[in-house]
């Protein structure tokens, strides 16, 4: 290292503009603590029905899905672009997979190494066409999620029912009371949160998504990550489709109708930015706990399906918006 | 125009300016890179609102141009540098743009294409005024927003560098037309950095320097020295470097025989056969004016643009190099010439940003994120980074400050060749000064170093050589003790042969 301007004295450190405990605030604690305090509350109020072990079994079994989901959008929207085929992904995984083993008769780890094989191949494609070819992800991924479908619908007609028990076994089965999949979901969350969060590697990611030319001037090989992010994408979509089939022994082809949102929407709520950049695995996880927690509220105060859509579409401007309006009073 | 002032930020782009343009008159503006043409023109066009000072126009005193279209209303129209126009629509929709012909909202087409066609005629282009945009060349799309012009029947045109993209036929056909202008007692203002079309076209000219008017001239009787001495003579503002002998150092990057000519047109050069070489120790500036190829070298030697043939050598090896991250391999740096576009993560920290360039020094399965915020801090230390903590964001920095954000990255990754791009644009006195500190002492612990600047001052100040470039070649190479401003604008803007 040349050592440079070591002949002068060591330099003050200039007009500390503010004090860092401003920049403290993040979405993450901030949902978490709204979450701790919808519990607090809905425990007062209903106390029967919302705290017992069953209802928060139920909220964990039903996020699992899109929990598994929202894992691989953090990764996305951490590099600055998003998936709109995760939903008609997992569906065709599923159907896939189940088509394999019911169907054609495949052995149940052959078929399941079959569809995620694909799946990885869909998520490839993506990225190929998004990072390669450079059509805008948002068209590519509204493109291939028609595709996806389609092939979905095509091979499993409604869904393929009456799966295996070799293959139900696991996605219904539980640990000390708690499912498989939320247990899958959970491990799967802790790999990634050492992968985003620890490696060289997919800290790159951070980059790219801040700016991918700067990324692409200080050595980051672009392209390669952003395919590979995709693949990675469109594999833990694949797993989510066959998990879910696991569980409910039947392989929809609808399955993953509006998925897409619910991850994007979760991702968001826990920190991310569309603009890229930003965003944790912990935040994926507390904004699709989050989503779930409020759907159980609604549900459990009798608040009909109409308003729940409404009340859910309301949170996410709201939250976006109130973190806009922190950030620039910071500014 | 009567004592313009303008000031940008902390900048003071004019600095009370006169202009006077008579009409049928050609009037010629020249000055240096920044020197305040472009906003002095913006300032008449209604773009920017001046400071202090007076607009006399067509005999009307002291008019108030508040935007764009007042400035229409006056009679005022700009051939603008970047064209203005829209690629997918139509020649005639392009000249008429929000100013169809229409009755009852309804656009009149046979009205709108004949009144075209006649424009059309006028400039010379012979072209069908439904014809898109998008089919026509550079030049004649030059002419589409010279007709346009015309069609607000503007007593004042202004051209801003028309001919930087037009070949020399299609430059006579301009002359053509300006002439043409003339004789129907339009005032011309024409801004060139190519001195020999002003003595060409233009009757009078007024030469600018740092936002201050350096007088008006009859153009029979100025001559090009004088011009150029005009442009540039100041007296010296930063110390310049006491040069040391690196006649016998290793030679630390080559360049041999590099071209590019993947996006050459007939008229634009990108890059024409380049060799160079630069010695350990030595700081080499690459000057010329914008659009002279010097970024577009910097990029290709970096990997970061294609290049068709060439060879590279670092350290006496030569090495292929096809992506930054082969050029970062190689022991080659380069700081980019926008740092909040190219360089910079601006929502990232200070330690995120210096570590980019350097991350397989941080450990590859478990990121150590304190060795990367201990090394930020020490840059920041050392580099007398204006901030509280190595975990500021950068964007809250000033330029200056950002700047010295992104030497820090690449000098965390100690190269043997650092390529830095206008390192001290847009920043301050006291951070410039601080900027070629830090690259004369990178030059004396033995890295070699390719400063790009348009700053000549800079360039005179810092460089131990010269290089300068125009239109994609090397024009010219002078010595760090007997070059001048004025000889490297020479170089710069006058035609090789000539």
């Amino acid at each position: 290292m040349p050592e440079v301007l070591q002949a002068e004295s060591p330099a003050p450190v200039l007009s500390a503009r503010r004090s860092p405990k401003g920049m403290a605030f993040s979405r993450e604690l901030g949902l978490a603590a709204l979450t701790i305090f919808i519990i607090i509350l809905f425990s007062v109020l209903y106390p029967v029905t919302f705290k017992s072990f069953g209802n928060f079994n139920a909220i964990l079994r039903n996020l699992a899905f899109e929990g598994i989901l929202a894992i691989g959008m953090m990764f996305m929207l951490v590099g600055g672009v998003f998936d709109l085929s995760v939903g008609a992904m997992a569906s065709m995984i599923g159907v896939i997979t189940g088509w394999l083993m019911k169907n054609a008769g495949w052995p149940v780890p052959l078929a399941v190494a079959a569809g995620l094989a694909v799946a990885a191949a869909g998520g490839f494609l993506n990225g190929y066409i998004v990072a390669r070819v450079r059509v805008n992800a948002l068209i590519t991924t509204l493109g291939t999620m028609g595709v996806f479908q389609g092939i979905a619908l095509l091979i499993g007609g409604p869904g393929i029912t009456f799966l295996p028990e070799s293959f139900t076994k696991f996605g219904q089965s539980e640990v000390f009371g708690v499912q498989a999949p939320v247990l899958l979901m959970v491990g799967l969350a802790a790999v990634a949160h050492y992968c985003l969060a620890h490696t060289r590697f997919f800290r790159q990611l951070y980059y790219i998504g801040s700016n991918p030319k700067a990324a692409h001037l200080s050595g980051i090989n672009v392209e390669r990550l952003q395919i590979l992010s995709f693949t990675l994408m469109g594999l833990i979509a694949g797993l989510a489709g066959i998990v879910y089939a696991s569980r409910i022994a039947t392989a929809t082809s609808t399955v993953g109708v509006g998925a897409e949102l619910q991850a994007i929407t979760a991702v968001i709520l826990g920190g991310a930015s569309l603009s890229g950049g930003k965003g944790t695995i912990w935040g994926a996880l507390i904004g699709v706990f989050f989503m779930a927690l409020m759907k159980n509220v609604l549900i459990i105060s009798r608040v009909s399906s109409e308003w729940q859509g409404i009340i859910l579409g309301a949170v996410l401007v709201l939250a976006v918006a109130l973190d806009s309006i922190m950030n620039r009073k910071k500014s | 125009m009567h004592g313009i002032r303008k000031r940008f930020g902390g900048v003071q782009a004019l600095n009370g300016v006169n202009l006077e343009v008579r009409a049928g008159e050609v009037h010629a503006l020249v000055g240096e890179n920044g020197a305040g043409k472009s906003t002095l023109m913006h300032i008449l066009a209604g773009v920017h609102q001046p400071d202090e000072g007076r607009i006399d126009l067509d005999g009307k005193a002291n008019v108030i141009l508040a935007n764009e279209h007042a400035a229409q209303q006056c009679g005022v129209a700009i051939v603008f540098q970047e064209r203005s126009l829209f690629s997918s629509l139509s020649v005639a929709e392009n000249i008429f743009a929000g100013r169809q012909p229409v009755k009852w909202g309804r656009i009149k087409r046979k009205q709108l294409y004949q009144d075209t066609a006649l424009l059309l005629r006028e400039v010379g282009l012979a072209c069908d005024p439904k014809t898109p945009l998008s089919e026509l060349s550079a030049a004649q799309q030059q002419m589409v927003e010279i007709a346009k012009a015309l069609s607000l029947n503007a007593k004042l045109i202004i051209f801003d560098e028309p001919t930087a993209a037009l070949t020399e036929t299609e430059t006579a056909a301009l002359f053509r037309v300006i002439v043409d202008l003339k004789r129907r007692n339009v005032a011309v203002i024409y801004i060139s950095h190519r001195l020999e079309e002003i003595f060409k076209i233009a009757d009078r000219v007024t030469v600018l320097k740092d936002g201050v008017g350096q007088g008006t001239f009859e153009v029979s009787e100025i001559t090009t020295d004088r011009l150029i001495t005009l442009m540039v003579g100041r007296a010296l503002s930063f110390h310049r470097a006491e040069t040391q002998d690196v006649s016998a150092a290793p030679v630390m990057l080559e360049v041999k025989g590099l071209n590019d000519r993947s996006l050459e047109t007939e008229v634009k050069t990108v890059l024409r056969d380049i060799s160079f070489k630069v010695r350990q120790g030595e700081i080499v500036a690459l000057a010329g004016l914008c659009g002279a190829g010097r970024t577009e070298l910097a990029l290709s030697i970096f990997g970061a643009r294609p290049r068709d043939s060439g060879e590279i050598f670092i350290g006496g090896q030569r090495v292929e190099i096809h992506s930054p991250a082969d050029a970062i391999a190689a022991g080659l740096a380069y700081v980019p010439e926008d740092r909040k576009e190219a360089g910079l993560f601006l929502d990232m920290t200070i330690a995120q940003n210096t570590a980019a360039g350097s991350l397989k020094e941080f450990g590859t399965w478990w990121f150590d994120d304190a060795k990367g915020h201990a090394k930020a801090e020490e840059f920041r230390n050392r580099l007398r980074i204006a901030s509280y903590s190595a975990k500021q964001v950068v964007q809250s920095l000033s330029g200056g400050n950002q700047q010295k954000v992104v030497l820090a990255r690449w000098l965390l990754i100690r190269p043997k060749v650092l390529i830095v791009d206008e390192p001290t644009r847009g920043i301050d006195v006291g951070a410039k000064a601080e900027v070629h500190n830090l690259i004369r002492d990178l030059a004396r612990a033995g890295t070699a170093i390719v400063v790009i600047s348009s700053d000549l001052p800079e360039v005179l100040a810092v460089a131990t050589r010269m290089l300068v470039m125009r239109e994609g070649r090397i024009t010219g190479e002078l010595n760090g003790t007997d070059a001048t401003e004025e000889k490297i604008m020479r170089h710069a803007s006058m035609k090789v042969a000539a």
